[in-house]
């Protein structure tokens, strides 16, 4: 009888976790809309090393990274080589650092930030995912694409710009290693900053 | 009371400790505020002292643990110090659980302080104003946005003479005691499949509350995981997914949480653990597996038996009987009805089950626990099983629910299964006392279990249909329905009045003689409301009277004591007399010989100890020849002053075993004892 004790419950029903995709393995694809309003595809990138940033322009870690310049300056030397760079906005609506697509166009102009294309991922599905956990949150896929990196930009995770001086900026390391066909050494690190604004659920 | 008066003393302290204006320091950070406390004005030189960063976080506002789980950011600091003062590491108090949009956070939600222990060198002349001042640069958040922030505080203490004795600030004690203390063993780990398991030796007696493993480094585990935890007798075993890292660890260092503010720091190291022990809550007790699954459906299954004659159910049964037994000769189609009706029946109570299981997995990963080792789920259940009684006594009604007896009405299978969807779901109110009990089990249950019961409530509720269907002679003997149903309905109170009574006592057993009182007295009330709802029956608003009932019991179980007062607790052993420095000096001033031993209910060396060692006769016996007096110091809730003492006979945790000879220093003994140590004492 001691077990037949009732209880009232009145409790949220949390989301399904999806298991995140795994170094080494095929990245998922996906079909986002750019800030033109264009439709863009991971596999339409086939042959080529893509680069995913996570994005939110209000999160201070992001800040850090461009007031910085150093997210900048690491999507230039990507884009030297012929790497795609896909920067992927999961805000939810209502949350911090949703914006459509001409005000992506107007933050991209002020930062003088050049991705191949500003992705909005306002139903937060693309981010839920790669399981992308803060901003920024960057991975790599290869030119067969399979996910070779998943972590942070680099290995201080603070929102002070004067740790940038000194940080192992993880995308540059392994696009070099890539680049030189060799395996990348550093694959997982961890992602820091501000987390990724999904909607409630 | 006197634990509940505990408990307000140590919230005033913290309150006093974080409200004291801070005399010429300055305080930094806008959503968290920041200042330097030092943990005494003047400091001997060769001393040390902690020195605290209070933290204040504005309403809805956090910051972040050592490690800040999947976002967020840890702490850094910045030191100026005058020459001869040295700092160590930031510590950080237990943590909580933050859980965004599916991301977790390790954080703190209301004020705390972070400490470090400063060391002032032997060489440093007495007098010497010494300015401390830092830059912490750290992270506060709301759930919705994150500013970094940076403070520059300062504070300033003196050097005192060598050997003076560093006057401590009272507040501290609040602040010590919301540290995790070292569990003095390491753990062990093992990672399989992506898994990892991490074994923690922790007494079987000490009872755990929402235990939580937060691992310090990254990678280790995945911080958005459930963790199940279980308990192999003198082992509680973590279950989780692995994190990015899982893969080459050599250690896993972390916190384990016990309780509110109640942390345990260890390292587990690769070693085996054992598959899943004993869940936490009601199996552990019962010890779960077949035998409580069987014994659960069995009960489920009469339950369900039950549930036929209330009076709702049962002239839904008999007139399906009567058609049946109307239908006369066709056994084929009887025994397919009953068959379908089963299945209906059967089905719905899966789906309630598994639909409560769904929450209860929802409830887990947001950090809800169903245990009845909890006094708060005790008073819950005690006032949910009162009001049970009380409707099966007939005190009032519940409202009945109407629909679905079109789609009964259907003839055949189709209409069987209908029906027996109808008997399980719309007549839910009246069976509601029964599947009330179905549902508080399924909470506290293993899976397993919680389904077993589902099922066989479900089946039990069938059982009579079937037996129809299959045996015709028992169509006739079917009895009317009539007044006797309302008896035995008023009979059936009776188990659940004395269900109540038992809660009451494992609540006033749990909680002390006070909090039962608490939980008679929000009983009584809802009694009231009860009945003054029965009064009311039929009229509108009838349910009116229950809010104050309800506003009461939930009061009730906020300041429920969470624990015995401590006299109720279990004696130390050797007729030992409660650890005070001042009771130590009056006895070593006396010449009597003192053993001093220092313990803590989670701490597995000491108990060890104490039930091979400190509990046996002969060293009993010892001690009486050589009248030697006993103090124990129960470190269990990180008490300030014991930690005080342990660090300055340098230990950082229990177990500290301490022989004083008449007239002369403390003499270590050995952290594992052997008879022979405590035997051969000198005098």
């Amino acid at each position: 009888m001691k077990h037949l004790f009732p209880i009232v419950a009145a409790l949220a029903i949390a989301a399904p976790a999806i298991a995140a995709p795994q170094i080494g393995s095929q990245a998922p694809n996906f079909r986002l809309t750019d800030m033109n309003g264009k439709p863009v595809t991971l596999g339409q990138f086939r042959g080529k090393l893509v680069v995913l940033e996570w994005n939110n322009p209000d999160c201070p870690f992001v800040k850090k990274h461009y007031g910085s310049g150093n997210m900048q300056k690491t999507q230039a030397a990507a884009r030297k080589d012929g790497v795609v760079w896909l920067t992927i906005n999961s805000s939810a609506p209502g949350k911090q650092g949703h914006i459509n697509g001409a005000q992506a166009k107007n933050i991209v102009a002020a930062v003088k930030s050049q991705p191949s294309a500003y992705l909005l991922d306002h139903d937060g599905v693309v981010g839920k995912t790669y399981d992308a956990k803060t901003t920024p949150h960057m991975y790599i896929v290869n030119k067969a694409g399979k996910l070779v990196y998943a972590g942070g930009i680099d290995d201080k995770p603070t929102p002070n710009p004067a740790d940038i001086n000194g940080a192992r900026n993880h995308v540059l390391a392994a696009l070099a290693e890539l680049k030189a066909g060799k395996p990348v050494s550093v694959a997982t690190s961890r992602p820091y900053g501000c987390n990724v604004k999904y909607k409630d659920s | 009371m006197s634990a509940l008066l505990c408990r307000l003393m140590v919230a005033a302290l913290m309150l006093i400790g974080l409200q004291a204006p801070a005399a010429a320091q300055q305080t930094g950070g806008v959503n968290l505020i920041v200042s330097l406390q030092p943990g005494a004005k003047e400091v001997a030189a060769g001393g040390s002292i902690p020195v605290a960063f209070v933290m204040k976080p504005k309403p809805s506002w956090h910051g972040y643990w050592k490690n800040p789980g999947d976002a967020g950011s840890e702490a850094t600091i910045a030191w100026t110090l005058p020459e001869g003062v040295s700092v160590g590491e930031l510590r950080y108090p237990v943590p909580e659980r933050l859980i965004v949009s599916g991301i977790m956070n390790y954080v703190y939600e209301h004020d705390y302080a972070l400490l470090a222990d400063l060391k002032v060198a032997a060489n440093v002349a007495p007098g010497t104003r010494l300015p401390l001042k830092a830059k912490l640069d750290y992270l506060a958040c709301t759930k919705e946005i994150c500013v970094p922030e940076s403070a520059e505080v300062s504070a300033e203490i003196v050097a005192g003479p060598a050997g003076s004795a560093a006057v401590k600030d009272a507040r501290f004690d609040a602040f010590e005691a919301a540290m995790p203390k070292p569990l003095g063993v390491e753990g062990r780990f093992v990672v399989e499949n992506g898994r990892v398991r991490i074994g923690v030796p922790l007494p079987a007696s000490v009872t755990v509350a929402d235990p939580y493993f937060f691992p310090l480094d990254y990678g280790s585990l995945d911080h958005g995981a459930v963790q199940t935890v279980t308990r192999d007798g003198d082992l509680l075993i973590i279950e989780t997914k692995a994190g990015a890292n899982g893969g080459g660890l050599t250690g896993i260092p972390g916190l384990l949480k016990i309780g509110d503010g109640q942390g345990l720091l260890l390292t587990a190291k690769p070693g085996p653990v054992p598959a899943a022990g004993k869940p936490i809550g009601a199996g552990a007790e019962a010890g779960a597996g077949a035998g409580v699954i069987l014994a659960a459906l069995a009960g489920a299954i009469i339950g369900g038996l039950l549930l036929n004659i209330m009076p709702c159910v049962f002239p839904i049964l008999s007139l399906k009987a009567l058609s049946l037994a109307k239908a006369g000769g066709d056994e084929g189609s009887a025994r397919r009805e009953a068959l379908a009706y089963t299945a209906g029946v059967v089905l719905v109570c899966l789906a309630l089950g598994g639909a409560l299981l769904g929450l209860r997995a929802g409830g887990a990963m947001v950090g809800w626990a169903f245990q009845l080792q909890d006094p708060r789920v005790i008073l819950v259940l005690l006032l949910l099983v009162t009001a049970i009684s009380l409707n099966l006594a007939g005190l009032f009604e519940l409202p009945t629910m109407g629909g679905g007896s079109k789609l009964a009405g259907t003839g055949g299978a189709q209409g069987a299964f209908w029906t027996g969807a109808l008997a399980a779901f719309v007549a839910t109110p009246c069976t509601g006392p029964f599947m009330g009990a179905a549902l508080g089990a399924a909470l506290v249950l293993p899976t397993a279990a919680a389904l077993a019961i589902f099922a066989g409530l479900g089946l039990g509720l069938a059982l009579p249909f079937l037996l129809l269907g299959f045996v015709p002679a028992l169509r006739r003997r079917l009895p009317k329905p009539g007044a006797w149903m309302d008896r035995l309905r008023r009979i059936l109170s009776i188990p659940m009045f004395l269900t109540a009574l038992g809660l009451a006592w494992i609540l006033g057993r749990q909680a002390g003689v006070d909090a039962m009182a608490l939980g008679l007295a929000a009983a009584l009330l809802l009694a009231l409301s009860l009945w003054w709802v029965g009064v009311r029956q039929g009229r509108p608003r009838a349910w009116l009277p229950l809010v104050p009932a309800l506003a009461a019991g939930l009061a009730a179980i906020l300041i429920v004591p969470l624990e015995a007062p401590a006299v109720a607790k279990a004696q130390g052993v050797l007729n030992s007399e409660p650890f005070s420095e001042t009771k130590l000096a009056a006895l070593r001033g006396e010449q009597r010989p003192v053993f001093v031993y220092f313990t803590a209910d989670w701490c597995i060396t000491c108990k060890v100890n104490e039930k091979g060692v400190l509990s046996r006769t002969d060293v009993a016996q010892a001690f009486k020849d050589r009248n030697v007096a006993v103090l124990a110091g129960d470190w269990t809730r990180g008490d300030a002053a014991i930690g005080r003492f342990l660090a300055q006979h340098g230990r950082s945790g229990v177990p500290l075993y301490l022989y004083y000879a008449p007239g002369q220093e403390a003499k270590i003994l050995p952290q594992i004892l052997t008879v022979g140590d405590l035997t051969t004492l000198k005098t």
